[in-house]
C-alpha cells in the first residue's frame, strides 16, 4: 500500500505520515492509531516498538 | 447597522499606523542629530529648538548628554515600530497557529526595548532634574520626548511576563504539531 492510499483510508494527510514513517512524531494519539490498525488490518503491537 | 471588524482588518489599520509612526519617529530621530550638529558645530542659536537655550548656555557638554539621552529613547521607540512593521509586513503573526518561535522572539524584542525606552526615560528626567537643581532652566519631560517612562516600564515588565508564558505556548503548539 502506498503512503497515498494509506492516507486516504486513515483520513490523515501525508505530511503527517511523513512525520511518523520520519520518526519525528512526538505523540499519537489513539483515535490515529485505531484508524491505522484498521487500514493496515493488524495490532497497535505490529507497528509500534520500544527502542531503549 | 452593526459594524464588525475582523481581526486581519484591524492587523491591516495596524500595519499602517505603524508605519506612519515609524516614520515620525525616524524623522525625529534624525532631527535631533541634525540640529544637536548644528547647534554644537555651527550656530548656538539653534538650541532654542527644545527649548534648550539654557542649558546649551550653561554647558554645551551637558546639552550634548540631554540630547544623547532624547536620541536614545526616540531610537529605541523607531526600532520597536521597526519590529512591528516587520513582522506585520513578513506576515509572519499566523493567526490560526500563533505560538511560533517568530512571534516569541518579536515579543521578548518589544519587551527589551520597552524596558529600555523606560530606563533611559527615567534617566533622562532624573537628570533634567538635577540640572533644574543647578539652576538650569529646562523644559518638562514631555517636550523633552522623554515622558511616560514608568509607562514604558510597566508595558515592559508586562510584556517580558507575557513573553515566557508565550514560551509555555510555542512549546505546547509544537508538540500539537507533531502529534498525529
Amino acid at each position: 500500500m502506498s503512503l497515498n492510499e494509506l492516507s486516504e483510508k486513515v483520513d490523515i494527510t501525508l505530511s503527517n505520515l511523513s512525520i511518523l514513517k520520519t520518526g519525528k512524531a512526538k505523540a499519537v494519539r489513539f483515535s490515529t492509531l485505531e484508524a491505522i490498525c484498521k487500514a493496515l488490518d493488524c495490532q497497535p503491537g505490529d507497528i509500534l516498538e520500544y527502542r531503549p | 447597522m452593526e459594524i464588525k471588524i475582523s481581526a486581519r482588518q484591524m492587523l491591516k489599520i495596524l500595519y499602517v499606523l505603524s508605519w506612519i509612526i515609524f516614520i515620525g519617529v525616524c524623522i525625529e530621530a534624525g532631527s535631533f542629530v541634525f540640529n544637536a550638529f548644528f547647534t554644537l558645530v555651527i550656530n548656538p542659536v539653534n538650541a532654542s529648538y527644545f527649548n534648550l537655550s539654557g542649558l546649551y548656555a550653561y554647558d554645551p557638554g551637558h546639552f550634548a548628554v540631554m540630547l544623547l539621552l532624547m536620541w536614545i529613547v526616540t531610537v529605541l521607540k523607531a526600532c520597536m515600530f521597526y519590529l512591528i512593521v516587520k513582522i506585520l509586513e513578513d506576515k509572519k503573526l499566523d493567526l490560526a497557529q500563533p505560538f511560533n518561535k517568530a512571534t516569541g522572539r518579536f515579543i521578548s524584542g518589544i519587551s527589551y526595548l520597552a524596558v529600555g525606552t523606560g530606563l533611559f526615560s527615567c534617566w533622562g528626567i532624573k537628570y533634567a532634574a538635577w540640572l533644574v537643581k543647578q539652576g538650569v532652566q529646562m523644559p518638562d519631560a514631555q517636550q523633552l520626548r522623554l515622558g511616560g517612562a514608568d509607562v514604558w516600564l510597566f508595558m515592559g515588565i508586562t510584556l517580558l511576563v507575557i513573553a515566557q508564558i508565550f514560551k509555555r505556548g510555542i512549546e505546547l503548539q509544537t508538540e500539537n504539531e507533531l502529534t498525529i
